[in-house]
């Protein structure tokens, strides 16, 4: 072992001959079967192979071996010496060069303090949603939907909003594993390549198998491509949980290929959802363009014209509430329905061999002459969770009705290998029960939690020869995989995807990887002639014929970079005609069996997300409930169950069986269970393990959308929910201010009552356009009323106006606020006490009959009172009103007498109880806004209405001698909203856009009988009711309601 | 108060005026000092007395461990949440500030309105303030939550020259507060003085006659000294008694002066103050019915005193009566939505249970006070006392927690639950209330002799001008 110099020597040498090298794998297979001295002879025969010392060198690059030498006092300190020098060398490391150019607002250099501002996107399943990534010294903290994108227009969604805080979860795994012990990326590399080394020799690559989440990248898919060329047999498969087999495989028999419906919204008058929550969330492809363009019709802005929506659903969703006319049917109910509108448009009768009821049948009927009426300007959207009938129905109809090619395009699909998901992971199993697969790769998904119960994944994955799982945590199946790989995160590596439309994004890293995790590229790369080749490399690759074809390449490539998206690549409509579209429908189960549905968490997806504490805590829009999931029912079906809120039922469906806690849910249909996916994790972390119950249990290959005749059996049981907003009924009499029908939700009733929901329909808003300030304490009193003076504002004034008709509940607002404000997760205990610390929440109020109500969404945060309460209480002074107009609170001066939140009659205040911000782990550190304060414990705190911004925006001007331009100053909440349902801005200026908001009719404020002149207003809701159905089916007037 | 069927031989009333008296026949001056001070200047401490010390320690342990925890973790260890911000401290708060007032009430008031039957239990009642101000004060500095910056709500100058906020009712308690323990301690300790003279005088042991010498401020009973004494204890008086009445007047503000429904009345004061002086009247009698039967005092707490307390505990309590129902009336007649729905949900809301204790006990049980052999019972006016401060406590519970669950948004309403912390900082304020009292019987004379030995026949000889019938007023 003195021989170290020679040994560099030779290693550099080695290094030049790139096609000699050794791995450890050749080692152990030279040495195997050598015992004794024979071991040892080969042993030193192979050491003196230049290989051996230039593989050695490889394996432990600090010539580890040193230490195995009696440690004399020279060469110990030689050695600490020059590991100081090398520590600085290591550091020093000449990374590649991979500029990220450039930024969108330019500094002269890094300003510390002072944000750039970086274009990338979030891949999704669904498509990916194009990002502005807000980066404080180089650490990305906040992430916005990328305006210029047309998909967006800026705003995001609460998933993605999530994803910064899965950046920086500390619980993500950060090292490569195998077999549990730590290795390093050449290990798994030289293993991995290895036996691909074998397996291109023999049989083109049989017996490899891919298992890929869903595949958004065309990079990935280009990659693939060039590896399959030397791999023909190996395979590549995708499978999520949550997935768009019924979509494909529709479209495969209508069209005979795979293609992606876009609707659009903007030139559709009626529009109908067949189960469809496309103003839900993200789970619906196309979400933020289709809620946009569907509240961009709903704004009332010098017109009277608005469009109607029709929602048939069996759980209820956001978008059924915000329907004017909503259905409840169950799930195995929507296909026949669909199949008889079909059957009404073309003139016939409805199928034979169901019968709807009176209800159903007049909603059709009306449904049928409203979409006639509007042939070539409606839209029937089917539901991602539905069956392969409806989306084939939805193609009929709107073949029918002369609205393809109109209002809904067929495309290219976004995943550039579109397969039916549930088809591939049925290949799979099979061929790993058939002994097929040596090598089993898995990246980024989980099959072992949530593949089909009865497809025992975990069994016949253990009959892989070798597992590798790359992914960003250890998760269930990372943790029964032979290999582990740590897995980038989107934010730490070079990819690209494409949002629905089809147009590319570079996804562009915005901080090195904190833990140096892999990608899916890399993967891939070890496959192809160059492994060492970035993901950053192969990007570049995938783009630049393309880029180069329409000019200078570099040039191109950083305009790409710095917009975010290839201008121009959205996919162009094809003009196909569907041809298969027989509508078979199957009947459903009887009426009175109980069916369970299955669908994503509009919170955590598939469980993706579920260790992601923002997303825990969120309250889930409708049910209100946070960190747990539920077995969701109608009260009709509570009754017929038997069952209570909260007990807890077992739920056996198709052999397997679930243990679920029940929660009634308003509108919910009834005999149907829904229960949602993405809970019940072992692994996911120290936040999200352990949280609510595994759905996947009774999720059978063979019904992963609806499962018919499902058993319940009470446990005895009980589980307390943390639902931050409980439904009470109301019980009272008449005279005791109720309706006397024991059946409505007591804050709805006393909502309408106390002004807190306007709404009209279309024709009274016609009528009477200032409706909102018609009746008894709807008006505001006199300013003067007050005993303190008023404030005069001669500059500034800010203020905020919401929309409640364009807000749909999404909540994406509310995980904005977290990631900009620093707000503290708190835990589910600490939120079923009722002390969650969102700054802003979706008031969700329900109308009339529980069993069929009609749902009000009302953000609520500070409403920045002119005349405070809780200005007025406060002993210390520490929540005071500022020169304009903002009710701010002074973390230092807060001494927490709490007086605040107790005259607060909006109850937007939030109280540090305990301390609930984390101050421990550094990861989080990283994250935070270093604008906002980190709040402790014992203060008080609410929405600042973004007073950073603010601040931010008027340093701006005062640079530039001027006002603040309207519209500069965004709020986090006003920035994520797809709908475009706040608008923030100068009220003291006339023409600002808040102004005119605020000077419409229809603008009101909460509780303004109290006099505490809010600066946040409302604008009252105006549904465009059908009145033809609402006089069939009795539904009454607001004005009459409320 | 005269009565007809005297019975002649009974020894506690008056045989001229029929009336019962102040005190036992055949008391004298030295018995009186010799019956008083020996209770505090024995050797012979009463096991009793050790046993109930260590009883009312261990409770009061129980408070230091909760205030140590609150203090490590923060207030979340309690029951308090969103909406309910205020939960038992602020009712613990207004409890013992009310129960305190009885003792201003009879030191100060009955001292200006002579009525001198309140001789006997002046000095323990105003004790009973003392402590209770104390447990009272506690609150409102560990319920905020960051208590090391208390101060804060002390106007003092400071360096970073922010004042408080002087349109914060809660601020007005600091003062309020504040200044009522100041001027209770002091009228309390003036009353002392001539009594720590006897007691300098008396006591046998080296100890006790340095330490009561020095607290009886070189007290010499002449007559200069008892002309001074008896203007201060007047002036002292005249300023004490507006502070019965303003004290609560501003804690009510605390709430009327909020905007929430159940809190924003203009009726709070008045009922706030009668509401005190029940639960303190309540609390005299709680205390004063155990001493006099453990230390064998029924010579000098009689059953006049136990009957006159009823009277006044009737009394107050009709007031708080007129006060519930005139909320009831309000919520109609002001035909206003919020007040129509808080009165509906107070009453058969989630935590309508509350209200109907707070009734029984404060309405319904307390009117058979009207019964004269109930008033001059102690022991069940003992029960009628532990009833009423069930009753005042509750009505402290559905004002700050029952308004706060329901109030203005729908969408905010919530519940409160009481966590075993707050169980354990309102019985450890008892206990730490109890051992006060504990030591101040021990070593504090719990009677004023010299204001017993006022209404012996004996200081009447002196003056024969005075007409015969005021005597024992």
């Amino acid at each position: 072992m003195s021989m170290l110099p020679e040994k560099e020597n030779q290693n550099q040498m080695s290094a030049s001959e790139p096609g000699q090298r050794l791995t450890l794998e050749e080692v152990r297979a030279k040495l195997k079967g050598q015992t004794g001295k024979k071991y040892w002879r080969s042993l030193d025969e192979l050491a003196d192979k230049p290989e051996f010392g230039e593989m050695l060198s490889r394996e432990f690059p600090q010539q580890a071996s040193e230490w195995i030498d009696p440690v004399t006092r020279r060469g110990f300190l030689k050695l600490a010496g020059a590991s100081m020098a090398l520590a600085g060398v290591v550091g020093c490391t000449k990374q590649p060069d991979e500029p990220i150019y450039p930024y969108i607002k330019q500094p002269e250099d890094l300003v510390l303090g002072r944000p750039v501002y970086f274009a990338t996107a979030h891949p999704f399943p669904m498509g990916a949603l194009p990002l502005l990534v807000k980066s404080d010294a180089y650490r990305p903290i906040k992430l916005d939907g990328n305006p210029e994108h047309p998909m967006a227009h800026g705003s995001s969604d609460a998933m993605t909003q999530g994803t910064l805080l899965a950046l920086y979860d500390p619980d993500r795994s950060q090292h490569i594993l195998y077999r549990g012990e730590t290795r390093n990326w050449p290990v798994f590399q030289a293993a991995f390549r290895g036996m691909l080394a074998d397996k291109k020799a023999s049989g083109g690559g049989q017996g490899l198998y891919f298992l890929s989440a869903t595949v958004t990248s065309p990079t990935l898919a280009a990659q693939w491509k060039k590896a399959q060329a030397s791999y023909p047999n190996a395979k590549f498969l995708q499978y999520e949980p949550v997935n768009r087999d019924s979509a494909y495989a529709a479209s495969k028999q209508a069209f005979g290929d795979y293609l992606d419906a876009q609707y659009k919204l903007d030139q559709a008058n009626v529009i109908l959802a067949l189960d469809a929550e496309f103003l839900s969330g993200i789970v619906h492809p196309g979400f933020n363009k289709l809620a946009g363009d569907w509240a961009a019709k709903r704004k009332l802005d010098g017109t009277d014209e608005m469009n109607r929506l029709y929602a048939v659903e069996s759980w209820t969703t956001t978008t059924g509430l915000k329907a004017e006319h909503r259905l409840a049917l169950r799930a195995s109910e929507v296909g026949p329905f669909a199949a008889a509108i079909l059957a009404q448009l073309n003139g016939g009768a409805a199928p034979a061999g169901y019968s709807w009821t009176d209800e159903q049948q007049k909603y059709l009927a009306a449904l049928v002459k409203d979409l006639k009426a509007n042939a070539g300007k409606s839209v029937v959207i089917p539901g991602e969770q539905q069956t392969p009938e409806v989306h084939l129905a939805a193609i009929a109809i709107n073949q029918a009705l002369g609205n393809a090619g109109k209002t809904v395009v067929y495309t290219e699909t976004v995943n550039p290998m579109p397969s039916i998901q549930g088809d591939d992971l049925k290949t799979l199993i099979a061929d790993l029960n058939a002994g097929k697969v040596d090598w089993l790769v898995i990246m980024n998904t989980n099959p072992v939690y949530g593949a089909p119960v009865d497809l025992d994944f975990i069994t016949a994955m253990s009959k892989a020869k070798h597992t590798v799982h790359l992914g960003q945590y250890l998760d269930e199946t990372g943790n029964v995989a032979e290999w582990h790989i740590n897995g980038a995160h989107y934010l730490e590596s070079w990819s690209d995807a494409r949002s629905y439309d089809g147009t590319v994004s570079i996804i562009q890293p915005m901080i090195d990887p904190l833990y140096g995790g892999k990608s899916e590229h890399d993967i891939l790369q070890q496959m192809l002639d160059d492994p060492d080749t970035s993901a950053y490399g192969a990007v570049r690759a995938t783009w630049k014929q393309q880029l180069s074809a329409k000019g200078d390449y570099e040039f191109n490539w950083r305009k790409a970079l710095h917009d975010g998206f290839l201008a121009d690549t959205a996919f162009p409509a094809k003009s196909v005609a569907a041809k298969n579209i027989a509508v078979n429908v199957s009947a459903p189960a009887a009426a009175d069996s109980i069916e369970v549905i299955f669908r994503p968490d509009l919170n955590l997806y598939d469980g993706r997300y579920a260790n992601v504490g923002w997303l825990q805590e969120l309250p889930r829009p409708v049910t209100n409930l946070s960190w747990d999931n539920a077995a969701m029912m109608s009260y009709g079906t509570l009754d017929k169950l038997k069952v209570e809120e909260s007990d807890v039922i077992e739920i056996s469906v198709n052999g397997s069986k679930v243990l679920a806690p029940v929660l009634a849910v308003p509108g919910h249909a009834d005999n149907v269970i829904t229960l949602t996916l993405g809970q019940g994790r072992r692994n996911a972390g120290r936040v999200g393990s352990g949280m609510g119950f595994n759905a996947y249990d009774a999720r059978t290959s063979s019904a992963p959308l609806i499962a018919a005749n499902a058993q319940v059996k009470k446990t005895g049981n009980k589980f307390e929910f943390a639902v931050t907003k409980s439904h009470y009924i109301d019980h009272r009499a008449m005279y005791a201010g109720g309706d006397g029908s024991g059946t409505h939700s007591l804050e709805g009733n006393e909502t309408l009552t106390r002004g807190i929901i306007r709404y009209a329909t279309l024709d009274e808003f016609r009528k009477d356009p200032d409706f909102a300030h018609q009746g008894e304490g709807h008006d505001a009193p006199e300013p003067d009323t007050s005993m303190f003076a008023s404030y005069r504002y001669d500059k500034n004034a800010w203020g905020m106006s919401i929309d409640m008709n364009s807000c749909v509940g999404c909540n994406a607002c509310i995980v904005s606020c977290y990631a900009e404000n620093n707000i503290a997760v708190v835990g589910r205990h600490q939120v079923k006490v009722g002390r969650n610390m969102q700054w802003l929440r979706i008031d969700t109020y329900f109308e009339g009959d529980l069993a069929a109500p009609r749902a009000h969404f009302q953000p609520m945060a500070c409403q920045h009172c002119e005349n405070a309460p809780c200005e007025q209480v406060c002993p210390v002074g520490a929540t005071v009103h500022t020169p304009e107009g903002l009710n701010t609170m002074v973390y230092n001066r807060c001494v927490g007498t709490r007086y605040c939140s107790n005259n607060c009659p909006y109850k937007v205040r939030r109280f540090n109880f305990l301390l609930y911000s984390d101050y421990e782990t550094e990861s989080l550190k990283l994250m935070r806004n270093p604008d906002v304060t980190v709040r402790s414990r014992g203060v008080m705190e609410k929405c600042s209405y973004c007073v950073q911004r603010i601040s931010a925006a008027k340093i701006a001007a005062d640079k530039g001698n001027r006002q603040v331009r309207d519209g500069e100053i965004v709020t986090a909440c006003q920035q994520a909203c797809p709908t475009s349902a706040i608008t923030f801005g100068n009220i003291n200026d006339r023409s600002s856009k808040v102004a005119k908001l605020k000077a419409q009719t229809r603008s009101y404020g909460v509780l303004e009988g109290n006099n505490t002149r809010p600066r946040t207003t409302y604008v009252a809701e105006v549904l465009n009711v059908n009145q033809e159905l609402a006089a069939a089916l009795g539904e009454g007037s607001p004005q009459q309601n409320g | 108060m005269a009565t007809k069927d005297v019975k002649i031989n009974d020894p506690m009333r008056d045989p001229v005026t029929g009336e019962n008296r102040v005190i036992a026949p055949g008391h004298t001056l030295r018995s009186v000092t010799e019956k008083i001070s020996r209770i505090v200047l024995t050797s012979h401490t009463p096991l009793g007395w050790f046993g109930g010390i260590m009883v009312a320690s261990g409770v009061a342990t129980l408070l230091a461990i909760c205030v140590t925890w609150l203090f490590l973790r923060g207030v979340g260890i309690w029951g308090i949440t969103q909406p309910v911000a205020w939960g038992f401290a602020i009712i613990n708060f207004v409890w013992w500030i009310g129960i305190g007032h009885a003792g201003t009430l009879i030191s100060a008031i009955l001292l200006l309105f002579k009525q001198t039957w309140r001789n006997s239990i002046n000095r323990f009642a105003e004790a009973m303030t003392l402590f209770a101000v104390v447990c009272a004060g506690m609150f409102p500095l560990i319920h905020v939550g960051r208590p090391w910056l208390g101060y804060w709500l002390f106007p003092y100058p400071n360096t970073m020259n922010v004042w408080p906020q002087f349109r914060s009712p809660l601020l007005w308690d600091v003062f309020a507060v504040s200044t009522y323990a100041t001027i209770s301690v002091v009228f309390w300790y003036i009353g002392l003085v001539p009594d720590f003279g006897t007691m300098r005088d008396r006591a046998k042991s080296k100890v006790g006659q340095y330490i009561y010498g020095m607290v009886s401020l070189g007290w010499r009973g002449s007559v200069r000294h008892w002309v001074r004494y008896e203007t201060a204890s007047l002036l002292l008086a005249g300023l004490a008694t507006p502070l019965v009445l303003s004290v609560h007047t501003v804690i009510s503000f605390d709430f009327a002066v909020a905007l929430l429904p159940g809190w924003h009345t203009t009726i709070f004061p008045p009922y706030f103050v009668a509401g005190a002086i029940y639960s303190g009247f309540a609390m005299v009698i709680t205390l004063a019915v155990p001493i006099r039967k453990f230390y064998h005092l029924e010579d000098m707490i009689t059953i006049r005193h136990i009957e006159n307390m009823g009277k006044v505990m009737l009394t107050t309590g009709l007031i708080v009566a007129y006060g519930y129902s005139m909320e009831v009336f309000m919520a109609w007649y002001s035909a206003s939505h919020w007040e129509y729905f808080m009165m509906w949900n107070r009453m058969f809301g989630p935590m309508g249970w509350s209200y109907w204790v707070l009734i029984t006990c404060n309405i319904a049980l307390p009117q058979l006070l009207w019964l004269r052999a109930w008033r001059r019972s102690p022991s069940l006016m003992f029960l009628m006392s532990l009833i009423v401060n069930t009753g005042m406590w509750f009505e402290r519970f559905v004002i700050v927690v029952t308004s706060l669950t329901r109030d203005y948004l729908p969408s905010s309403w919530g519940t409160y639950k009481a966590t075993r912390w707050d169980y354990g900082t309102f019985v450890g304020t008892l206990g730490l209330f109890t051992v006060l009292f504990f030591l101040f019987i021990r070593f504090v004379p719990m009677i004023p002799m010299q204001e017993i030995k006022v209404l012996l026949p004996q200081s009447k000889v002196r003056e024969e001008a005075e007409p015969l019938p005021e005597a024992g007023d």
